[in-house]
């Protein structure tokens, strides 16, 4: 079964379909929300990781060789893709793990005194209709509790 | 460029940019550190051209750990590059005869013209492509551009239909480069300077370094085939 997978995903690497930005598709944005008990209702919701308002030259040229964060986020494109994609409920649920985890792990790197003890994200959904740039909620995940995991 | 001289060339840039997207993980969860530690090592021996073809081997298995890890790559296009890129070497060096050698090589440089080819025609068969509104999309609301500062280009439709059309035009007619040798290296430091563009604005750097890696397959191939 396993081998099985691992083909699975190893054939589109050796017989690839190149269809590079083929179509632009809706574009996920990641909202978390930190909470002090599992039936919290009011939720404020914050953007994980929004983009900085400028870029400098001399932080792109060192990103070519230094960009885990980024490259991250990607990773967390793809997952969301996949959660609202025709994934299996694995893939989902694997998908679901892995923003969590990371969403987590950053937030402890950053602030080390959280107060929260639970945390959730949802997945909104940003296209373009017409001229009109809407967003749809497409997912909520599971509350999790920050009692960690995995430690780095 | 020689066959031999072509898969060390690959190796080496392969190697550098393994070593590049390995350090990247380094410093994060235990799972991947381990495995992303243990290619750190295998990259360097490969650079350091230690046992290169059970060292392609031993990379191709550790990629396919990854995959697993991440269920599926962790980084699209970049990750299934790195694999093929493997593949292709680790058939080239099991090669039973040199035209079985030149056969496995000749694959990547043709995955490598594909990989222009076809991105060119999906986009120029999209009429969203052809006017220029798609590559506003990705500036507007795509997750790829990496400032707030660079969605302002959505607000420019005639420089972005121009770019779409650049964009289009050199990505099919990639393969007319192979006609001489000139041409191709030509053709291969525009190609490098386009995916320098995507690194810097969409910080898509794993992209730039893999594909460079791939490059001395099609300048082989080229010199195989037309000269």
């Amino acid at each position: 079964m396993k081998l099985f997978q691992t083909i699975k995903l190893l054939l589109p690497a050796l017989i690839p379909s190149w269809d590079f930005f083929e179509s632009i598709a809706p574009s996920p944005r990641i909202q978390f929300s930190l909470l002090n008990s599992e039936n919290q209702t009011n939720k404020p919701w914050i953007e994980f990781r929004p983009r900085p308002q400028s870029v400098s030259f001399i932080t792109m040229l060192k990103r070519m060789l230094w960009n885990p964060c980024w490259n991250e986020s990607l990773f967390l494109v793809s997952c969301a893709e996949r959660i609202v994609g025709n994934s299996s409920s694995e893939l989902i649920l694997h998908s679901e793990q892995e923003i969590l985890k990371r969403i987590k792990n950053d937030l402890v790197q950053k602030h080390q005194s959280l107060t929260a003890t639970h945390l959730q994200f949802r997945l909104l959904f940003v296209q373009r209709q017409d001229q009109e740039l809407t967003e749809d909620i497409a997912f909520y995940s599971r509350i999790q509790t920050f009692a960690s995991e995995e430690s780095r | 460029m020689n066959l031999e001289a072509a898969i060390r060339l690959t190796e080496i840039l392969m190697g550098f940019a393994f070593v590049q997207q390995s350090i990247e993980h380094i410093t994060v969860f235990n799972n991947e550190r381990r495995l992303f530690l243990a290619r750190l090592i295998l990259a360097l021996l490969l650079i350091s051209g230690i046992q290169t073809a059970w060292v392609s081997f031993l990379l191709l298995l550790l990629g396919l750990a990854i995959l697993n890890i991440f269920q599926g790559p962790y980084n699209g296009g970049a990750d299934r590059m790195s694999l093929l890129i493997l593949f292709c070497l680790c058939l080239a060096h099991l090669a039973p005869t040199p035209r079985w050698q030149e056969l496995a090589f000749g694959y990547l440089a043709l995955q490598l013209i594909l990989s222009y080819l076809i991105s060119g025609w999906v986009k120029l068969v999209n009429p969203e492509w052809r006017n220029g509104q798609a590559l506003q999309d990705v500036f507007q609301f795509s997750a790829y551009p990496v400032s707030e500062s660079l969605r302002k280009l959505s607000l420019s439709p005639r420089l972005l239909l121009l770019m779409s059309w650049w964009v289009i035009l050199f990505e099919l007619l990639f393969p007319l480069a192979l006609i001489s040798n000139k041409s191709l290296i030509v053709v291969l430091i525009i190609a490098a300077i386009f995916h320098l563009a995507n690194a810097f604005l969409f910080g898509l750097n794993r992209f730039f370094w893999i594909w460079i890696a791939a490059y001395p397959s099609i300048i082989w191939f080229q010199f195989r085939i037309f000269s």
